[in-house]
């Protein structure tokens, strides 16, 4: 009862941010942000709004699936973004954030030719760790993913260089490697070359992993 | 006679200096390296009723912020404003160029 009222809930948060927009954890004080991240095993929607420069509140979607495809989860949660600490110095940017969320997974294990659907509720806190100057970028995050019997943590890093500096209002290219691994539903890390291309107004990224699949992200403020 | 043309005269020069000059406050900000992260700067500059125009440049760390005609913006809202999207001001200074001609310039380099 308490778990669908939950789910009815989130879904009513998402309907009302769907009308802002379609989908760095938080944009500046009083902006949403919107942010995709989709390949073959991982996809995920997230929107939040910075209600200080600090702090943001969003929702945000999960499908997850192992790479054998014996085990998918739907994650709906509502999340919580803490810019921790920032340093800034005179040609780079270093910040610490929290993030977590709280929400409705819907779980299902293939067993012997037979499927094991399930409900739990999920927390997901974690921690991110990025430093950047106008050539080079470094990104650390480790998001727990628990329920009751269930551990999907999430490990990533990134790092990469711009080809070249660019003017505030010009795009600017970039290359990014990154290594992520989500615990008990892959066993082997996945690492993808990416080009991501910045421009004051958007942000996105494409490549393909190291099992051939395709990648793509995306944020958005506005 | 000549003492009224001659005061006339340098009254005229320096009003004409104070109405074509334009006052623009140039920022010097720390951690601005992305322009991404850096839209909130322009976004939260712009909608000021005070600003004519914005110019931010990631590599001088420059924001620079062109005030209408007969308007004021003082420093601290400048400062302010940085510090919430944010980032440091380590030094504000000003001009009376333009952000067309700052923009020009800072090109230039």
């Amino acid at each position: 009862m308490i778990y669908n009222r939950f789910k009815l809930l989130l879904s009513l948060l998402g309907t009302l941010m769907s009308q802002y927009g379609t989908a760095g954890p938080m944009g500046f004080d009083e902006s949403f942000m919107a942010m995709g991240d989709f390949n073959n095993n991982w996809r995920e929607s997230f929107i939040n709004y910075a209600i200080t420069p600090r702090d943001a509140f969003g929702v945000s979607a999960t499908y997850m699936r192992a790479d054998d495809k014996t085990k998918s989860r739907t994650l709906e949660e509502v999340t919580y973004t803490r810019l921790l600490k920032r340093w800034n110095a005179p040609h780079a940017q270093a910040n610490l954030w929290f993030q977590g969320g709280i929400g409705a997974l819907q779980g299902t294990d293939k067993q012997l030719g037979e499927n094991r659907d399930f409900n739990k509720i999920m927390a997901t806190p974690g921690v991110q760790f990025d430093y950047e100057t106008t050539r080079i970028y470094f990104q650390a995050a480790h998001r727990l993913y628990r329920a009751s019997d269930l551990n999907h943590d999430y490990t990533s890093v990134r790092a990469g260089f711009s080809f070249y500096e660019s003017d505030y209002d010009k795009t600017q290219p970039w290359f990014i490697l990154e290594a992520r691994n989500m615990n008990s539903l892959s066993e082997k890390t996945e690492v993808t070359p990416m080009l991501r291309l910045i421009n004051k107004s958007f942000f996105v990224e494409a490549g393909v992993n190291n099992s051939r699949e395709p990648r793509f992200n995306f944020m958005y403020i506005f | 006679m000549k003492k009224l043309l001659l005061t006339t005269i340098i009254l005229s020069a320096l009003l004409s200096h104070a109405a074509f000059a334009a006052q623009t406050i140039k920022a010097n900000v720390n951690g601005m390296v992305c322009a991404f992260c850096a839209q909130g700067i322009e976004k939260k500059m712009r909608a000021l009723s005070q600003t004519k125009d914005v110019y931010v440049n990631l590599k001088q760390r420059l924001v620079a912020v062109e005030v209408k005609d007969g308007q004021t913006l003082s420093n601290d809202t400048i400062k302010d404003i940085v510090k919430k999207a944010g980032y440091e001001v380590t030094s504000i200074e000003m001009s009376e160029h333009p952000v067309a001609h700052i923009k020009m310039e800072m090109e230039a380099k």
